[in-house]
């Protein structure tokens, strides 16, 4: 046979290479070129001694190849804009259009790679179902508007809301795919506003693990990173699905099995993609992830196994948590959940002596009814077992969109200021002075709350102070007796940046919720469900947004590295940056002058928009809690312009390196101090292993020095080089005086603490000192300046502190309940959780009988979050072109449910329904059922395309889980349950 | 060669019902135990090795993916190789052989027996063989034929035939556009048929002529015999049925090759390939055989399917029950009525 | 010269269609062609893996063989091509892949096939190297460009390796050593008649 074509000149190879004289010369000369091939195999350089024999071959020798013959191509680097994991995106743009991507080989998280989605990013700008231009209802039809008209329209309703029902009526939903300076500024609109009821995707993401894990050690943040994960002898993946999810992160977990042969074990109740690839797979009942810790914990202190050094020195409260753990016999555990004793204690073995041992979690951990304390929990079983604060262990949080951890660090959040100031009026005072406004002047902007449903009134102050109303309940807040909601009026409008309309459980309230706001404004890259759902026919106006690619900014990974994303192309169509139309905003709104004050304006494509470099600048004059304020602009910049000089494993950069030389990559936080003094950042927190300037520390000394006459600062351990070796409180003016530390300070930062503190400058701290003198002086001294304390195995102020198992809300094991229900009904963020009415209607009502499969949800690998950007991407819809339900075949048969038929799934309250096809697996147990939660444009059965502005509908529309879950929240965070419900499954 | 022929269609039968089993099981087999302690997913993994050795032959590797295109869930298919080692080898020489030989044993026959002519010389006198549109189904059928066998033809043969000779361009243009004969003419192909089989099929049903006629080679071998046929002797009638299983046969896969989303998977695909081709062989002899006795072979044979008016001495050497009956019924038809018997073959 | 092969490594290879994606971004392939495809085999059950599979531009191609119009040839880095202006889209090679790589977009009356598309392992076609009329055609020319294919340098887990057949047979064996384990070097013994020896 022919194998090689002869009779045609122009076609064969010899002589396509003929007409690339330069080439084949180019081969010839280049024959060490090996490491740029055996990078591009997909190689790590080095540990390859074999192929050092290997000859090359025939890797050409580089030559532009652009999409346009003869146009130049430049090459812009952001980040990509889904999960957290923060892969590196490199944008060829050719004539301000983006023609191609590249991989990013350089950088140290993602080496080049991508998921489906980071691979088909260039879709999102250059795809046709954005929302074009402006958009309002007019007599139930979209209507194209201008920008100044909308805007102009839905400032005078808000001022006309506020009027009659006050500044709290307005809901402000932000987004966690904000840069870190739109979530900023979008925090601060609301403040400037005058409410506290701003909120993000975090609430239903990782809110859990930000007050289980802060309340615990001091930070809401994965301790470790991806990469550090390939030190990890043993893993645990428990309540998390990272090769969907993160696959990205796969490269570092599976490396890290493979170069250790790691144990890697899943615990899940479905077999995911992530337990194909575990060395130990158990599989647990949806709910009880405090049963399979406590029993794991059980099997560690009955053999000794845990780490009594560190506990006795780093860790509080431990022996509570011994007595709790007790109850939790093998068999105990084994009625609850289903493990058997056997396994669970050769996990727990593994776990506890085949260290350093990691604890990676994610949503299964966390939207629970419990989550705040599985997430304890967990936390739990890492201090009793030593695995905290070194290379290889740790919390290893995965968090979800590309920029929740900088939009939860900013503060997008109902309980707090950004950088987790809290909202008294110490936090209130110090971004007050960070702004340069009078914090009275803050204070006139909040609502006077009147006296009603048995509830005292609010003065402003008070009000200014109290936690606003969650993304998870907003719809309750409009709906309820206006008594039971605990502000001056309903919630009237809501303003929605850059959020789904699927994302939040009990869907047919939300679209009742929606249907009775009186403004409605979406502002997003796409239409969203909202623009759908509520069937609204006035007062709702959808703003297109550009995306992160079409405008510049940093962004915070998971690990805390902060990225700065470069401008890849202007913003398509009529779309705009979100600090334009923030700006904008406080402008139309009055307080513009005020609010940007200290930031630069640049010329946009609008006209003047804040500067994100400038809005940085501003945030690390303010981020000393949390060390956001070494990370300037031009520092990170500089990160970008160096990946390659970052360690894969470390993260660090050789200290030769010329502008980034000793720091971590992305100068993860907390980066101490001003910019000037060039600390590295943090790669690994509370690492006594390291000197607190090379990214060492301790536990945080957060939750005072003793309590009941117990110490709560360490024992014996401090950070390497630190002066104090022992346990210490956190700094302020006063303690450094004490120490006699103060002499180190300069005249400037002397003069600006006894400025800002007046005739109380002793009190101010490490985190209020604007001058950065306190812990610039702390570095010098090697201490931290949080202070060192112990972590909290029982954390007092938090409803379980010790976590106890709850059964879900809708149970199929109805036996469980009297023994273990949840908790009673209270108030929370302005709204009664009346879960234990639930609970307990639905035993009398004999729920389980009727929907006996607990529905659980997740992520699919091509799609994120409420999917609009993902399900519009042709690349990506191709993939998976229908909503399912997974059924296990036993289930199916039973039910007489083929592989692809259409199936009702439907849900105990309200007579939800889905209409979805059948997807038959064993990847779900019996009993079991599991859906996506990506899709929305189908409710209840009906097709809803034809209610998106034409042409912008997204290829795949699909019915929302969210139609079928429940109720259900988090007594801490009121994170809503989406993992834990009942359902029926019927053929269609 | 046909033995190879036979024993891949037998292997890729095998295939398809293994196929055809596999999709089943994968339906069926609903293990319901709850995972075994001590899961390791890792040792447990499938490796290919173990896949290719349980592979039946024929069979694939295959799973699950998430776009719709169902075809797309076969990873390895082996069977590739085996259709490839059909078209190559059985395919090629079948085809070869059906043509060349085919040709050969006409002009053998030509050479020794000559062209056959009327032993008793034209008689002048016409008689009505087929009308119009007889004639017309014929036509429709042959010349869609003759179009779907040539460029059949061309795809086993052409790369090694007309490649060197005309070059690679001008080949796929003419390669291309007969493609599209191909799938068009398919069609009227098809219909051909249909009326042919409605047509001609009372006048094709075997009985005791056939034996004698048969039994005397009909004639064709010797000059002066001349058994008793009536419209369509069993030479004819062996043509017809040649066409009609023949063609539909290559109806049946020819749609399922136009349409492959219709039905099957690979391998059912490959197999009905395999169907088509090796029938088309077949049919191409058979009907280089009818081309020849119907054109040069024989004296007066052409005018059947011409003029449709035949000779009647022709018709009384070749067809002597049908000539004697349409005479009788020219006869009746001219004069005289209602003595005529019941006709055994009413004419048309 | 090199001896450009394609090896997925089913152990590292979570289905994350990274290989999917890039393809489809790279060179604009469109809806329905699926030049690249990730299969699960063992889906929901220990054991499951899964592998990504194209072209895997085999040694003696059974589509280079079988194609009427002869429209395939192997360059000199023994990728397998086509010329699309010689394909007349009569699925022969469909019949002979091993590995269900040819695609056909569905046109003419009949939604019949077009001219078959194919994983180029981003080498272009028979056209100027990196020129439209070559993108437009078949895509991208990385390899002219001294790149390698899209799919395995994006791959999210390093699964897929590209590149010369000794060298990613290296990185594979090396791999299975370390860690003790490995489910094959999936189609190599069908496309190449060998497998990578541990």
């Amino acid at each position: 046979m022919l194998v090689k074509r002869k009779s045609l000149g122009h076609d064969t190879g010899a002589a396509r290479r003929a007409r690339h004289p330069a080439i084949v010369a180019g081969l010839v000369n280049e024959a060490v070129d090996r490491r740029t091939f055996l990078r591009r195999s997909g190689l790590a350089v080095g540990g390859l001694a074999a192929a050092g024999t290997l000859s090359l071959g025939a890797v050409r020798k580089a030559e532009a190849g652009p999409m346009q013959e003869g146009v130049p191509l430049e090459t812009r680097k952001n980040i990509c804009t889904h999960c957290s994991v923060g892969c590196t995106v490199i944008a060829e743009v050719q004539n301000g259009v983006w023609v191609g991507q590249e991989p990013a080989w350089e950088s140290p998280i993602n080496r080049g790679t991508h998921c489906a989605k980071g691979a088909s990013v260039r879709e999102l700008v250059h795809g046709d179902r954005r929302l074009k231009y402006p958009m309002k209802m007019v007599g139930g039809q979209w209507q194209r508007t201008t920008w100044d008209e909308a805007l102009t329209e839905i400032s005078a309703k808000l001022g006309d809301i506020r009027e009659r029902s006050g500044a709290d009526s307005v809901f402000w939903l932000g987004s966690a795919k904000f840069s870190n300076e739109g979530a900023y500024l979008y925090r601060k609109l609301a403040a400037f506003w005058g409410t506290n009821s701003v909120d993000h995707q975090a609430r239903i993401c990782h809110s859990t693990t930000v007050a289980g894990v802060a309340n615990t050690w001091g930070y809401g943040a994965q301790t470790n990173s991806y990469n550090d994960i390939r030190n990890s002898k043993t893993m645990i993946i428990m309540g998390g699905n990272p090769a969907e999810a993160h696959p990205v992160s796969l490269q570092h977990v599976l490396s890290g099995k493979e170069q250790n042969q790691a144990n890697m074990i899943v615990i899940d109740p479905r077999f995911t993609r992530t337990a194909a690839h575990a060395t130990e797979y158990v599989r647990i009942r949806p709910g009880t992830d405090i049963p399979v810790i406590w029993g794991m914990m059980w099997h560690i202190f009955e053999n000794g196994w845990e780490d009594k050094d560190f506990i006795a020195s780093r860790v509080y409260g431990m022996d509570a948590v011994r007595e709790e753990v007790a109850r939790w016999t093998p068999e105990e555990v084994e009625r609850v959940s289903g493990v058997p004793g056997e396994q669970l204690k050769r996990v727990a073995e593994m776990f506890a002596t085949q260290k350093p041992s990691t604890l990676i979690w994610c949503m299964g951990a966390t939207q629970k009814t419990v989550g705040t304390a599985n997430v304890r929990a967990y936390c739990n079983l890492l201090l009793a077992t030593g695995n905290v604060g070194s290379a290889g262990t740790g919390a290893n949080i995965f968090r979800g969109h590309c920029n929740v951890q900088g939009a939860t660090d900013l503060g997008l959040d109902v309980t707090s200021l950004p950088l987790y100031y809290g909202l008294g009026e110490g936090g209130w005072r110090h971004w007050s002075r960070v702004w340069e406004v009078e914090y009275d002047w803050l204070q006139s902007r909040f609502d006077e709350v009147p006296a009603k449903g048995g509830r005292d009134a609010r003065d402003r102050k008070t009000n200014m102070e109290t936690p606003g109303i969650t993304t998870t309940r907003w719809f309750d807040a409009v709906m309820m007796d206006p008594e039971q909601v605990d502000q001056r009026d309903n919630v009237k409008a809501m303003m929605v940046f850059g959020h789904g309309g699927n994302t939040v459980t009990r869907m047919p309230e939300v679209a009742e919720g929606l249907k009775r706001l009186d403004l409605l404004v979406v502002a997003d890259p796409h239409p969203t469900t909202f623009a759908v759902l509520g069937e609204r026919t006035e007062n709702t106006y959808l703003l297109p947004i550009c995306t992160q690619f079409e405008c510049s900014g940093s962004r915070t990974a998971s690990n805390r590295s902060i990225q700065w994303g470069e401008k890849v192309v202007e913003p398509i169509f009529e779309s705009a940056t979100d600090y334009w139309v923030i700006h904008q905003l406080a402008e139309k709104l009055g307080f513009a002058d005020r609010m940007f004050k200290n930031i630069e304006m640049v010329e946009g494509k609008f006209g003047p928009e804040p500067q994100p470099e400038s809005v940085l600048r501003e945030i690390n004059r303010g981020g000393w809690s949390t060390g956001y304020c070494g990370q300037s602009p031009e520092r990170l910049k500089a990160h970008m312009a160096n990946q390659g000089a970052f360690d894969l494993v470390t993260l660090r950069a050789p200290r030769e390196t010329a502008d980034v030389g000793g720091d971590y990559y992305g100068l993860p936080w907390p980066c101490w101090g001003t910019p000037e003094i060039r600390h590295p950042g943090t790669h690994i927190l509370y690492n006594t292993n390291l000197h607190v300037k090379d990214g060492g520390g301790a536990f945080r000394a957060r939750f005072g020095v003793e309590r009941e006459g117990v110490n709560l600062l360490a024992e014996g351990s401090a950070p390497v080089g630190s002066e104090l070796t022992d346990g210490h409180p956190e700094f302020t003016y006063g303690v450094l005086k004490t120490l006699g530390w103060d002499a180190d300070l300069t005249q400037a930062e002397r003069t600006r603490i006894e400025t800002q503190g007046g005739a109380n400058a002793d009190a101010v701290s490490w985190s209020t000192d604007l001058s950065g003198g306190i812990q610039r002086v702390c570095l010098e001294h090697g201490a931290i300046p949080f202070g060192n304390g112990k972590a909290r195995a029982m954390a007092w102020n938090l409803p379980d502190p010790v976590p106890v198992h709850r059964e879900p809300i809708y149970t199929p094991r109805t036996d469980l309940v009297a023994q273990y229900p949840t908790r009673d009904d209270f108030r929370q963020q302005r709204v009664p959780n009346i879960g234990h009415t639930v609970q307990k209607t639905a035993i009398e009502n004999n729920i389980a009988r009727d929907f006996p499969i607990i529905l659980t949800s997740g992520r699919l690998v091509e799609y994120e979050g409420g999917g609009e950007e993902t399900r519009s991407n042709p690349w990506l819809a191709e993939l998976q072109q229908d909503m399912f339900v997974e059924i296990n075949p036993a289930d199916a048969a039973e039910r007489g449910i083929a592989e692809g038929q259409l199936v009702w799934v439907t849900g105990p309250e309200g007579g939800s329904k889905a209409r979805v096809k059948a997807l038959v697996t064993e990847r779900v147990g019996r009993g079991v059922a599991f859906m996506p939660f990506h899709f929305a444009g189908w409710f209840q059965g009906v097709d809803q395309r034809a209610k998106y502005p034409q042409g912008t509908d997204p290829i795949v529309l699909g019915e929302s889980v969210n139609t079928v879950t429940t109720y259900g929240y988090d007594p801490v965070t009121g994170m809503q349950e989406t993992k834990v419900t009942l359902c029926q499954i019927a053929a269609a | 060669m046909f033995r190879a022929s036979l024993t891949s269609i037998a292997r890729a039968g095998r295939v398809a019902l293994a196929a055809i089993a596999l999709l089943g099981l994968a339906a069926i087999a609903v293990p319901d135990e709850t995972l075994a302690q001590g899961t390791n997913p890792t040792a447990q993994a499938v490796t290919e090795e173990q896949l290719l050795q349980a592979l039946q032959p024929g069979g694939e590797i295959a799973g699950r993916v998430s776009i719709p295109d169902q075809k797309a869930t076969g990873l390895i298919k082996p069977g590739g190789q085996d259709w490839r080692a059909f078209h190559q080898g059985t395919m090629f020489w079948v085809t070869i052989v059906a043509l060349v030989g085919m040709l050969a044993i006409v002009v053998a026959f030509y050479a020794v027996r000559g062209k056959i002519t009327i032993d008793s010389g034209l008689s002048g006198l016409k008689i009505l063989r087929f009308n119009a549109f007889e004639r017309f189904v014929h036509w429709l059928t042959a010349g869609s034929f003759l179009v779907l066998a040539l460029t059949g033809i061309n795809l086993v043969l052409g790369r090694f035939v007309l490649i060197p000779l005309f070059g690679p361009e001008a080949f796929a243009t003419v390669t291309q556009l007969g493609k599209y004969a191909h799938n068009y003419l398919a069609w009227p192909f098809m219909a051909g048929l249909v009326f042919m089989l409605l047509v001609w099929i009372k006048d094709n049903i075997p009985d005791r002529t056939d034996v004698a006629w048969l039994k005397a080679g009909g004639g064709l071998l010797k000059k002066g015999v001349h058994p008793e046929a009536k419209k369509f002797n069993a030479g004819q009638k062996g043509i017809f049925w040649s066409v009609i299983v023949g063609g539909a046969a290559l109806s049946v896969t020819g749609v399922l090759l136009l349409f492959p989303y219709l039905a099957g998977g690979y391998a059912d695909w490959q197999l009905v390939q395999m169907i088509h081709g090796v029938v088309a062989a077949i049919l191409v002899a058979v009907m280089v055989g009818h081309i020849y006795i119907g054109s040069v072979g024989m004296q007066g044979a052409f005018d059947a399917m011409g003029s449709g008016e035949v000779d009647y001495n022709w018709a009384r050497e070749h067809h002597s029950l049908w000539a004697e009956e349409a005479r009788r019924k020219q006869g009746a038809q001219g004069g005289a009525s209602g003595g005529a018997r019941p006709s055994p073959q009413p004419a048309e | 010269m090199a001896r450009m092969k394609f090896l997925c490594d089913a152990d590292r290879c979570i289905e994350c269609n990274a290989c999917v994606t890039a393809c489809k971004n790279e060179h604009e392939v469109p809806w329905g062609i699926n030049r690249r495809r990730v299969v699960t085999i063992n889906d929901g059950t220990p054991g499951e893996r899964s592998i990504s599979m194209a072209c895997m531009h085999c040694t003696d191609a059974p589509c280079a063989a079988v194609c009427p119009v002869d429209c395939f040839y192997t360059t000199a880095d023994a990728v397998v091509l086509h010329s699309k202006d010689l394909c007349i889209g009569c699925g022969y090679c469909f019949y002979a892949c091993p590995f269900g790589a040819p695609q056909y977009p569905r046109v003419g009356n009949f939604g019949s096939r077009g001219k078959m598309d194919k994983c180029t392992y981003c080498a272009g076609g028979p056209e100027a190297d990196v020129t439209m009329a070559e993108y437009e055609k078949y895509g991208a020319n990385r390899l002219a460009e001294g790149k390698l294919p899209i799919c395995a340098e994006m791959c999210s887990t390093k699964a897929l390796l590209a590149g010369d057949g000794e060298i990613i047979a290296e990185i594979y064996r090396e791999r299975v050593v370390t860690r003790g384990y490995g489910s094959g070097a999936w189609g190599w013994q069908t496309a190449y008649k060998e497998t990578v020896a541990i």
